[in-house]
């Protein structure tokens, strides 16, 4: 099926910082610091690098009162929703048939160990009714519809690391079936001292301060959380600064990786895993290819991010040079995209990917 | 809006604590049994124990897999034996799986938590559990399908959510098949959340009652397996029922109550009919919501009395418990066996109508007219969804 969607807008947040700007100048200088994590193990306190996400420019949208209740995890998707509405100068517009479409991974993974820790503390005759209505998957959703006033559907989709080419398939198809006027879609994912702590248990020998996406040999993932969002709307031929997803392929390598066109470049979802890693040196050896996760970091809803590069890089009709040892095929200087899509592909284990094409 | 063409159902499969497949669920409903009892799968330090719906899952323990995706395994297991389909037979096809859930979404392990809180590193082994157990994904593996697979955790509106947008994959042409359902595990951390709210009943669910006080929490798992008109031509298979539109709306609300005029489910039934298609007095029953909290189901009856006055309606939850991300998907199972039957059963636990209800259940056996039924869900965040089903050619 091909599409024709267009990207009118992008709301990012990160460990880069907060918004389009804050994303084009870490692409533009190919990297992003490195923060550190702390969470407790039974030896005692330990960290972990991580690339970790700021909310507090929410509060330039939302009054600070409102978001007393609201969890870290649903305010990096609402300030990620509302700076996709800004950036499509949608801000005011009516949200009667907006859609919202949000991936992820692992959810609200804070809060629901919150919610254990009120059993832990008190027993289950006092769980709190708070931590546990918060910790739903979809609670992040259900926040942005609610503070957007966005009364069209509502789906959240948490399939690990193929997260986002599921959920956007979704976004897709209610825009084709003219379900909703626009889609409010997003990823996003959070750290936290529990994933911290298995992090730490299943790559005990992994050490690594920086992401080396093409060295399939080695862990070198550093955990990230953020969200990345887009307002996606019909583009019936429309202009489309941002570009225009043409194509979301979601299924497992064993039915065949589907044709990628000649001259496309990849954007490849590689983030540092080893176990997933392997699966894309399979590709073919003249294939354009480039990585961002060294500037978010690694986490299951980052082919989000690279739809959000993917749509930069069709606004300013450039390729953006990838952070150290993250291309092959492309300078370090930026170059035109010069007509060519972007597919930004993703591997998770077992042979699953995501393929999301994308033309200026 | 476009209209829907309708998407074929060749397959169901049921499992949940009305019975360990559907005829057995069937003959359960039509002879008014039910079976809460206090949980057996968990101990709970309630002063009351609440009583739960527990699914017969005679599968033996598969390492590896949380209970949601076996309970999900087993019933598709019977979807697909019921629509002809041997898993083989269907290697080289485009063959997607979509599937509702809550519990199957998410990385708590009660033990593995409190271990690390004791200051004691936790054996891995829950958390590995947790990642290989994603419900679509886990039956995408099983049986060796390689189309798309999605995961939706879109709280008690998950299933229904999963078989409307399963159908838009076929409407689409993205696969030839779809396995589409829901599927949901009971246990402490749902059960202690769902007390802490204070909507659980510590009798029989009642739903629609004057005296409801909550839901009772259940278990279980609904599959459909929807297949498209150039797979289904090829055989000559008969169809089960077909799924004739899908509405889905937000109240935009509150978290976790609904919406007390029910604007995003009036939204929701009106785009499910506009889309199939059909007018209401082309409805021949609705399978409400009916978790028997006193929110709920004001709202849902005041909305059935405006949109579809006179529609005969019921709750199945009384027979199955809150089967949470499971619900929609067991209830569009129901709701095609109903159609196939031409009658519903009663709505067990209502006896005294609620003055503030303008519509009432059914209370007895009751035969039904027309071709088409609905089915909704309503759930935590606002989300209502609603599937219009017709009656097959068997």
């Amino acid at each position: 099926m091909n599409l024709d969607i267009a990207i009118s807008g992008i709301g990012v947040v990160g460990g880069f910082g907060c918004g389009r700007e804050a994303l084009a100048r870490a692409l533009r200088a190919g990297r992003t610091p490195v923060g550190k994590a702390s969470f407790m193990t039974p030896e005692g306190p330990a960290q972990l690098p991580a690339y970790l996400a700021d909310t507090a420019p929410l509060e330039r949208f939302v009054a600070k009162r409102e978001l007393r209740r609201i969890d870290h995890f649903s305010r990096m998707a609402m300030l990620g929703g509302f700076l996709a509405l800004e950036d499509a100068g949608m801000l005011e517009a009516d949200r009667s048939r907006l859609g919202v479409v949000i991936a992820t991974g692992y959810g609200a993974s804070r809060t629901t160990f919150s919610f254990l820790d009120s059993i832990f503390d008190g027993g289950d005759a006092l769980a709190s009714p708070t931590h546990f209505s918060s910790s739903v998957h979809n609670a992040a959703a259900a926040h942005s519809s609610i503070l957007l006033k966005a009364t069209g559907p509502s789906l959240t989709v948490s399939q690990f690391e193929m997260s986002v080419p599921s959920a956007l398939l979704a976004a897709c198809l209610w825009l084709e079936e003219e379900r909703v006027d626009a889609v409010l879609f997003g990823g996003v994912d959070e750290c936290g001292e529990l994933l911290h702590y298995c992090w730490q248990r299943f790559f005990p020998t992994a050490t690594a301060e920086t992401i080396r996406p093409l060295d399939f040999e080695r862990q070198s993932a550093v955990a990230g959380e953020g969200a990345a969002f887009m307002l996606l709307t019909r583009s019936a031929g429309a202009v489309a600064p941002l570009g225009r997803i043409r194509q979301v392929l979601q299924g497992n390598a064993e039915g065949g990786v589907p044709a990628l066109p000649g001259d496309a470049v990849l954007f490849l979802g590689a983030d540092g895993h080893r176990e997933c890693g392997a699966a894309y040196r399979g590709l073919p050896e003249n294939a354009l290819l480039a990585t961002y996760a060294p500037l978010y970091g690694s986490l299951p809803v980052g082919p989000a991010f690279d739809l959000a590069v993917a749509a930069l890089s069709c606004r300013e009709n450039q390729l953006f040079p990838a952070p150290s040892g993250g291309s092959r095929g492309i300078g370090l200087q930026p170059e035109a995209l010069a007509g060519r899509s972007i597919c930004c592909l993703k591997f998770g284990t077992d042979g699953d990917f995501g393929l999301i094409r994308v033309e200026k | 809006m476009r209209k829907h063409l309708p998407v074929a159902v060749t397959g169901l499969g049921c499992l949940c604590a009305a019975g360990a497949d559907l005829a057995e669920c069937m003959a359960s409903l039509f002879a008014g049994k039910r079976q809460p009892k206090a949980p057996t799968l968990f101990t709970t330090g309630h002063a009351v124990a609440y009583p739960v719906f527990e699914a017969p899952l005679a599968e033996p323990e598969q390492a590896g897999l949380l209970r949601t995706s076996r309970l999900a395994l087993v019933a598709a297991a019977e979807a697909l034996a019921d629509s002809g389909w041997s898993p083989e037979a269907l290697r080289g096809k485009r063959v997607g799986v979509c599937i509702g859930t809550t519990i199957g979404g998410t990385t708590s392990d009660e033990g593995f938590c409190r271990a690390l809180r004791a200051g004691v590193h936790p054996d891995l082994a829950p958390m590995k559990r947790i990642l290989g157990s994603n419900p679509a994904r886990s039956l995408a593996r099983e049986f060796g399908f390689t189309g798309p697979s999605q995961t939706i955790v879109n709280a008690c509106s998950s299933g229904t959510d999963a078989v409307g947008i399963g159908a838009s994959w076929i409407r689409a042409g993205f696969c030839d098949l779809v396995l589409a359902g829901g599927a949901d595990e009971l246990g402490r951390v749902t059960y202690n959340g769902f007390t802490s709210l204070m909507i659980t009943d510590e009798s029989p669910v009642k739903p629609f009652d004057k005296n409801r006080k909550g839901l009772n929490l259940g278990e279980g798992a609904g599959m459909l397996v929807l297949e498209s008109e150039m797979l289904r031509g090829r055989r000559n298979k008969a169809a089960r029922g077909f799924v004739l539109g899908y509405g889905s709306a937000c109240d935009a609300h509150h978290l976790t109550a609904p919406h007390p005029e029910g604007l995003g489910l009036k939204r929701a039934l009106a785009e499910a009919l506009q889309c199939s298609g059909l007018t209401p007095d082309a409805i021949a029953f609705v399978n409400a919501h009916g978790t028997g909290t006193p929110d709920n189901d004001r709202v849902e009856s005041r909305v059935l009395s405006d949109v579809l006055p006179m529609v005969p309606f019921l709750s199945t939850k009384g027979y199955t418990g809150h089967t949470l991300g499971a619900a929609g998907a067991i209830e569009a199972v129901f709701t095609l066996a109903c159609l196939e039957q031409r009658r519903i059963p009663a709505n067990v636990g209502f006896s005294e109508p609620d003055p503030e209800l303008p519509a009432t259940p059914v209370r007895e056996i009751t035969v039904v007219q027309g071709a088409a039924a609905l089915s909704e869900s309503l759930a935590f965040g606002g989300n209502n969804a609603v599937l219009a089903l017709g009656r097959g050619e068997s």
